[in-house]
């Protein structure tokens, strides 16, 4: 009986959740499509997905965009993001430990108060007034000022903070006894335990820093560090339409985090949740 | 601890600043990556910001800036552009929280239920995708979908014989189209928060309430909404400051525009930042932090105190 009742709801639900799921995926979809079907075909016919011949003038039309070949937005966007992604993982992992090992040093609550109080500031805002400390500093225009500006955010150092409190003081403590150095306690004792925080905030680092546009267009001084996000923007933004060009540029930019994602995606959905949950 | 490390002491009777040296400096020289980034690319940016704020924006890259006082704030904040812009930033992020926590809230729960079965785990997959898709890449699909001749949506419209919809092109849409790509762009993230916490629900007390005899709507009063106070607070307080700084998706998909309908404060700070006036840029990037961080904590104090 109670089957019966529930089996129109049930339709429903999947009903509900299969609509919804589509909706969610149809932009990719349409991008892939879009990447490989003429305009004309587009123009004909907007909602088809499948096209009718593999067209692909898209990706030539690309090569160069913008003054820049494609091939080096793509080896700047490989570049600086994992640059970026294991400076901000070294030093957020470090920097946590500290301050989770001596959490009443007064530098050490100066440093936490601080650093909680840059990540409040409107990231996109930030952008600006870093823009003259790169001038101070003349990293304008090359990839250490990119890289030094995506290598610090909140979510490592609130990941890496919630897995140090979790290791039991005891264990640090025998080991000190047993008469083992700091560094030593960290590299045998902490860091194996820390494997997997370390590749889920790599991880979810990668994902973050390559979809980075904003600090990488204001730093860079010319289109030769540009990054696929930004060689995107300024194709989109150009007069005339290329648009199968554009699809295919956004393809080759969706692609590399959508894998990873599916790879690992458990991984980045609980990470991230934990990362939000503490901030 | 501190008992364990005087015995340590008098047992290897190292002099006291060795022992400092070994047990402590090591701590420093860990955290100093850490200090020396937060500074250079956070604490140092953000005084600098209120410095230049104080200046003459052609002399903010001198080595002394002429400071004009308050001149730029007033200039901002006496700008009538400035002040719809505000007014236009403020409207879309109260539509903007209510629409993402609202849908969000409704579709974990069908997520939740166990209706659904092992789709759910397909279906979350999907909702999620868009996070960690570049909001670039992101974007520019969604400015091409609303497109009036190369777009999806009005095609899809025309089938099913509804009216056209304006996108981002009419004045009248443009802010409803601006905030369903940013649904579709975030609203992964609150519902993954939301099933995070429905998951640790208390399943007995559900199922008390059932045997009770209380229906759906009852159950997700009384037993379900209260359980679920921490998502709904991390989800609020994350979409306003989310949606505050509305700024990417301006960027690739309206420029302001229509009519500067979707000016808001951080694309015309940008704008303002563009034009080389960095003392105005600065000013209102000030302002709106100061807005972000209160309402941030008026969020979150107002959440503190429903939960007593």
């Amino acid at each position: 009986m109670t089957r019966r009742r529930n089996l129109p709801t049930r339709i429903l639900a999947w009903f509900v959740a299969g609509v919804i799921s589509l909706l969610f995926v149809y932009p990719y979809l349409w991008m892939l499509s879009g990447a490989f079907r003429s305009t004309h075909d587009i123009l004909a016919a907007p909602l088809h997905l499948w096209p009718k011949k593999i067209d692909l003038s898209g990706f030539a039309a690309i090569v160069d965009v913008g003054g820049v070949s494609l091939l080096r937005c793509l080896v700047n966007s490989v570049a600086i993001t994992i640059a970026s992604t294991a400076l901000a993982v070294g030093v957020a992992a470090l920097g946590a430990y500290a301050i989770n090992r001596r959490p009443n040093a007064l530098a050490f609550r100066l440093l936490r108060g601080g650093f909680l109080l840059s990540m409040m500031y409107p990231y996109m805002l930030l952008v600006i007034p870093v823009y003259l400390v790169m001038y101070h500093l003349d990293l304008l225009g090359g990839y250490t000022g990119i890289v030094l500006f995506l290598a610090l955010g909140p979510i490592q150092f609130f990941l890496f903070e919630q897995f140090f409190r979790t290791i039991p003081p005891a264990m640090i403590e025998q080991a000190q006894i047993d008469g083992a150095g700091e560094v030593r306690i960290l590299l045998r004792i902490v860091l194996p335990m820390a494997r997997g925080v370390v590749a889920t905030v790599a991880i979810i680092t990668f994902l973050l820093n390559w979809a980075q546009w904003f600090p990488v267009m204001v730093i860079s001084a010319s289109p030769d560090t540009y990054t696929l996000p930004v060689a995107l923007l300024n194709l989109n933004g150009e007069l005339g339409t290329n648009f199968q060009g554009i699809m295919a540029l956004a393809v080759i930019t969706t692609i590399p985090p959508a894998l990873l994602f599916l790879f690992a995606q458990r991984q980045v959905m609980s990470g991230m949740t934990e990362g939000a949950v503490k901030g | 601890m501190r008992e364990r490390y005087s015995i340590v002491t008098v047992f290897h009777e190292v002099p006291t600043t060795r022992l400092w040296l070994r047990r402590e400096a090591v701590f420093y020289l860990f955290a100093f990556p850490f200090a020396a980034l937060t500074l250079l690319v956070g604490l140092w940016p953000i005084g600098l910001g209120v410095e230049v704020s104080f200046a003459d924006s052609a002399t903010a890259f001198a080595p002394l800036p002429q400071f004009v006082g308050w001149a730029n704030y007033a200039a901002v904040l006496g700008d009538p552009g400035f002040l719809a812009s505000l007014w236009r930033t403020v409207l879309y992020t109260a539509l903007a929280v209510v629409a993402n926590v609202g849908f969000a809230l409704a579709y974990a729960l069908l997520l939740d239920s166990p209706l659904l079965g092992p789709v759910r785990t397909l279906a979350k997959l999907l909702v999620f995708l868009p996070v960690i898709t570049p909001e670039v890449a992101g974007y520019v699909v969604w400015r091409w979908l609303y497109d009036q001749s190369f777009g999806a949506v009005n095609a899809a419209l025309a089938l099913l014989h509804l009216p056209a919809f304006g996108g981002i092109a009419a004045q009248s849409t443009a802010m409803l189209a601006v905030l369903l790509a940013e649904l579709w762009s975030h609203a992964g993230f609150y519902v993954v928060i939301f099933l995070a916490n429905l998951a640790i629900v208390d399943r007995a007390l559900l199922e008390a309430a059932a045997i009770d005899g209380a229906n759906f709507m009852q159950r997700l009063y009384n037993v379900v909404l209260p359980q679920l106070r921490p998502a709904i607070t991390i989800n609020v307080v994350y979409a306003l400051i989310q949606f505050l700084k509305t700024f990417t998706v301006v960027v690739v998909m309206t420029k302001g525009g229509p009519n500067g309908l979707t000016n808001f404060v951080s694309y015309a700070a940008y704008r303002l930042f563009d034009e080389a006036r960095y003392g105005e840029a600065t000013a209102m990037a000030t302002i709106l932090f100061a807005l972000v961080i209160l309402v941030a904590l008026g969020a979150y104090l107002l959440a503190e105190r429903g939960r007593e």
